[in-house]
């Protein structure tokens, strides 16, 4: 390679296409040297600052959706709408995340600021992991999500429970980064072997593998590869078999973290898995759909069954967050068929971002200390005592139901009706079990807060629900059981998107 | 004589397998996390291999992004353990659970 190929290669470095994930970072050292020059006492103020600033990005990113540019770095990251669309995603998260995070970090004797800063490091290499199109693009911004989120994890480094979550994160997250990279190595080595038909020189390009698997349909290595790296993302959405992680590292994990881990790392890792299956690996649409659809099926009924005799809600949320990876993993095996799958699986993660991040916010405001005991016993008679915490909580536990009138109705009937068009019968019957079974343990929940006449568990619960959250988190809160009930009666230009594609 | 691309890839796949199957066997988180930096080296001699005998540059760059990766996550994993240890007083798997119900 010569050097004025280089410079050729640099001039197409368009910087200005990735302004929302440069000024994300910029942000996060901002945040840094703010805690270096400003006295302790005003310390508090820098993460009332951080969530300012994210507003403003996520203002500017609004007021102009539409993306000028189509392929930057010369082909490492594409812009389209979805990215747009996903970017508007990660951001929302990741306010959610540090008002949560300003809500309960105060409890912990940690540094606060540095908290907002990896927060804030890892929405942006979300964005970009979203938006590759090319290996090599594709595992340098998962890892610096998934180093970013070791750190989140075992960020209450004195309690022995954050501790042992954040090591098991470690080694599961670790071991799929092996399995996600070896398939990635034999795919590039297949791709590149002189001897096969459609030899491509650059294999670590999404189009460029496309190219060379549809001239091999058959190859065994390069299957391999691809079985490698479905379930290296099989571990970060934690599907079936791959879920074992998840309770464990819900519960041990500080809950502004298990709400990112839920909602934001998961929803990068669907997204990452839709442009595996409908780009990159779309001509091993054979050996891709049976996979994935045992997946589907497996996660939903694991999720579902082993939801129903969890009493500690941090448990209970991650393994029913299982059980919607499946949902979402219903529409994801439909893309090959049915387009408009895609919207569907955009749509569900929105959804599930609402619904989400309105249960979390109510289990922030509530939880004591040692944020990993929180029982549904510990709910009871909640709304006496605060029916604005309760009234959240129902929004959100209704919409993780798919209860209509919320949005979260809509997110699983749009799924359905792609896996309906796809014609993937057996698998819609077993989803449509695991909505039953699934309406049971949300309702335990909701009647724990509704209908219990014990009164609280403990004074010091009632206290933490009288008080309620701080005036922020409580506008945040509102807007979000607001747009749940909103987004499932009128879904307007997102669900004329959906059902467009 | 020198090795042909089939032994190079033998081997990675070889040392892969070692370093897959000793994460699930052993009870040590330190040998553990050994056996997880093999997987990466493993794909890192595969990546090399594949890259010399095909001719095509990619793979070379791809190794140095391998490699800071790793030494990013063997920074953060080893704070972790050593944090576990001071808290726990073992890092026996076994022995790791707080979070079992």
């Amino acid at each position: 390679m010569d050097p004025s190929n280089l410079q050729e290669l640099a001039a197409g470095n368009t910087w200005t296409a990735i302004w929302p994930e440069l000024s994300l970072g910029c942000l996060a050292l901002l945040l840094l040297v703010l805690e270096t020059l400003l006295p302790r006492f005003i310390h508090g103020k820098i993460q009332t600052f951080s969530i300012a600033g994210q507003v403003f990005i996520l203002a500017a990113l609004l007021l102009d959706l539409h993306t000028p540019y189509h392929e930057s770095f010369n082909g490492l990251l594409v812009q389209s709408s979805a990215g747009q669309a996903m970017r508007v995603f990660f951001l929302l998260s990741s306010i959610m995340v540090s008002l949560l995070a300003r809500a309960s970090l105060w409890k912990h004797r940690v540094s606060k600021v540095e908290f907002h800063h990896i927060v804030l490091v890892v929405s942006a290499a979300m964005m970009l992991l979203v938006q590759s199109r090319n290996f090599v693009m594709l595992f340098v911004s998962l890892e610096t999500v998934t180093v970013g989120l070791y750190i989140l994890v075992s960020y209450y480094r004195s309690s022995a429970r954050t501790l042992e979550a954040g090591l098991k994160y470690l080694v599961m997250g670790s071991l799929s980064s092996g399995l996600l990279l070896f398939g990635i190595v034999l795919l590039y080595g297949v791709a590149g072997s002189a001897s096969l038909p459609g030899r491509s020189s650059d294999a670590m390009q999404y189009d460029e593998l496309a190219r060379f698997l549809a001239a091999n349909p058959h190859n065994f290595l390069a299957a391999a590869g691809i079985a490698l790296v479905l379930s290296g993302v099989a571990f970060k959405i934690g599907a079936f078999p791959f879920q074992i992680w998840i309770p464990d590292v819900y519960q041990g994990a500080p809950t502004p973290v298990t709400a990112l881990l839920a909602v934001a790392s998961k929803a990068a890792g669907f997204v990452v898995l839709l442009g595996l299956v409908g780009e990159a690996f779309a001509p091993y649409a054979w050996l891709v759909v049976p996979i994935l659809t045992f997946m589907a099926a497996a996660t939903i009924l694991f999720g579902n069954l082993a939801a129903l005799k969890q009493h500690n809600v941090k448990r209970l949320i991650g393994l029913s967050g299982v059980s919607h990876a499946g949902f979402i993993l219903l529409a994801v095996v439909s893309v090959p068929r049915v387009p408009m799958a895609v919207g569907a699986v955009y749509f569900y993660l929105f959804a599930y971002l609402i619904a989400s991040f309105a249960v979390f916010g109510v289990m922030t405001v509530l939880a004591g200390h040692d944020d990993s005991e929180q029982e549904i016993g510990d709910y009871s008679g909640l709304s006496r005592e605060s029916p604005f915490l309760a009234g959240v909580l129902a929004c959100g536990l209704g919409s993780l139901a798919g209860i209509p009138p919320f949005v979260g109705f809509m997110g699983k009937l749009f799924v359905f009706v792609a896996a309906f068009k796809a014609g993937h019968y057996g698998l819609l019957l077993v989803a449509i079990a695991g909505v039953v079974i699934s309406i049971y343990y949300y309702f335990g929940w909701i009647r724990a807060a509704y209908f219990n006449d014990e009164p609280l568990a403990s004074p010091e619960i009632a206290r933490r629900a009288r008080d309620g959250a701080g005036r922020l988190l409580a506008i945040a809160l509102a807007a979000l059981a607001a747009s749940s009930i909103v987004f499932g009666l009128y879904q307007g230009p997102l669900g004329a998107w959906v059902s467009l594609r | 004589m020198s090795p042909s691309l089939d032994s190079y890839v033998l081997l990675s796949a070889a040392l892969f397998a070692i370093g897959f199957l000793g994460v699930l066997v052993r009870r040590n988180t330190l040998v553990i996390y050994m056996c997880l930096e093999l997987m990466l080296v493993a794909s890192t001699l595969a990546l090399v291999a594949f890259s010399r005998f095909n001719g095509t540059e990619a793979g070379d760059v791809f190794v140095f992004f391998i490699l800071t990766v790793a030494a990013a996550e063997v920074a953060v994993g080893l704070a972790i353990i050593v944090a576990l240890f001071r808290a726990r007083q073992t890092v026996q798997v076994d022995e790791l659970d707080l979070l079992k119900k």
